[in-house]
């Protein structure tokens, strides 16, 4: 057919550029906990990991591997059962940079008062499913974990 | 990035993490039209998970050779469409594989191996859309998986409710199908459908969607997996000839079921593009590419 336009096998120039490192910090901890009990106070049961909303409720923070790195998430349950989960960060590396101390170093310690710059201007991503497996799993443990907190 | 007048949020939904970016009022007033978003993804995937037994397909595959069963008017919207691209696709898009899909470790359950999609008459034939949203099965032994399309409809749900709510700009990425609104084109990455380790492409996209199937990972769970979840109904195994496919459509709805059209047909799925007026971009084995020509000019690749 003549209706397409054919690029012939550039095969070694697609595969030579790599994709970038990707990282976007959604939601600080203060954010997520006003967007899943708004006006409420907290008081911190485990140190930086579970809160009690003067609202009732409990808000839990946790990590999973991602691909290669940590998905940040938050999971607020009221009466036994997940109230909202919202990502608060999502990093990507690929190939050489993650075994590289420094590369890995740019993730310790920031907020959301301090977002990342990696790969600020990719934003969108297309052909490849993230998997969000991980994070499910892990929203049940907690569920599991802290369900009977009251 | 998020900025004082756009906010950036995501959430683990249809077995994926959705990102929302909205824009285009104060950020204090993005909050609920994007939570409300993200509710009608949230809602489409209780109503077409083939995994949760209380969903529309599950009951549907249960139960809808017994009785007609009603649905939600969603659900009907999505089987209609996938029913209309089934025919439209000489029956290449076909919502009935899911025995085949089973067959080769793609869906989770045992398949009933007394029934196979028979090419193009089979989905059509064998699943009747009734008045009142009920939908009747002809065939016992049918069972659908709306896998294929239904990422897409939830993600033109959720961007038809950020414009009801009074956002002018946005863009809803549910793991790589996509659709964007708003004043300026979005810069879409596609990664290399062979490698995805790898940047392919760079595509503008201006009031419409993108979609993006490949080879190498599971378009039904979303993992990483060999082999391909997307299944020729004809010769009834995994693609093979194409490495992996992106399609940008008016409508995500489309762009998702059409990038399964493109991986098993190929050149030969240009009429349906048009049809849809929709272009497409694919890459062969041989790392070869094929680009509809009207798009050509919106997509830059990486060199």
């Amino acid at each position: 057919m003549t209706e397409w336009i054919r690029w012939t096998a550039p095969a070694a120039v697609v595969i030579s550029v790599s994709a970038p490192a990707y990282a976007v910090q959604y939601l600080s901890v203060e954010e997520a906990q006003a967007l899943a009990f708004p006006s409420a106070h907290f008081s911190e049961i485990q140190a930086g990991h579970v809160w009690k909303a003067s609202t009732g409720g409990i808000f839990v923070i946790d990590h999973v591997i991602g691909k290669h790195l940590y998905i940040d998430f938050a999971v607020a349950l009221e009466g036994g059962h997940v109230r909202r989960v919202d990502i608060l960060a999502y990093r990507e590396s690929y190939g050489g940079e993650i075994r590289s101390p420094s590369w890995l170093a740019q993730f310790v310690g920031k907020t959301g008062a301090s977002p990342l710059k990696v790969g600020d201007d990719i934003r969108n991503i297309s052909g490849a499913t993230l998997s969000s497996l991980h994070v499910t799993d892990g929203v049940k443990k907690i569920l599991a974990q802290y369900g009977n907190l009251r | 990035m998020a900025t004082s007048d756009s906010i950036q949020r995501a959430r683990p939904l249809l077995g994926t993490i959705v990102e929302i970016v909205a824009g285009g009022a104060a950020a204090s007033k993005l909050d609920e039209p994007v939570d409300a978003a993200f509710d009608a993804i949230a809602q489409v995937h209780r109503l077409m998970s083939f995994h949760d037994s209380k969903s529309d397909v599950s009951r549907l595959n249960r139960e809808a050779f017994d009785r007609d069963v009603a649905v939600h008017a969603w659900t009907y919207r999505v089987l209609s469409t996938a029913l209309e691209i089934h025919r439209y696709s000489g029956g290449l898009f076909d919502i009935t594989v899911a025995p085949l899909l089973q067959r080769h470790g793609l869906l989770p359950g045992d398949p009933d191996e007394s029934f196979s999609p028979a090419g193009p008459s089979s989905a059509a034939g064998c699943i009747e859309l009734l008045d009142g949203h009920r939908i009747h099965y002809r065939n016992r032994h049918v069972r659908i998986d709306l896998g294929g399309i239904a990422k897409g409809f939830a993600v033109d749900q959720a961007l038809a409710i950020l414009r009801e709510r009074g956002v002018t700009r946005g863009v809803i990425n549910a793991g790589g199908d996509l659709a964007a609104f708003g004043p300026q084109p979005e810069r879409v990455y596609v990664r290399n459908p062979a490698n995805f380790d790898r940047r392919f492409c760079e595509v503008a996209i201006a009031n419409a969607a993108l979609a993006s199937s490949g080879r190498s990972f599971d378009l039904v769970r979303g993992t990483d997996r060999a082999g391909c979840a997307i299944i020729d109904p004809n010769g009834r195994s995994p693609v093979r000839a194409v490495a992996g496919a992106t399609v940008r459509a008016p409508s995500c709805m489309i762009a998702d079921a059409l990038t399964k059209v493109v991986m098993i047909a190929g050149e030969q799925s240009i009429a349906l593009l048009r049809q849809y007026r929709a272009d497409a971009l694919f890459v062969l084995e041989s790392g070869d590419v094929r680009i509809t020509p009207d798009w050509q000019a919106a997509v830059r690749f990486a060199a």
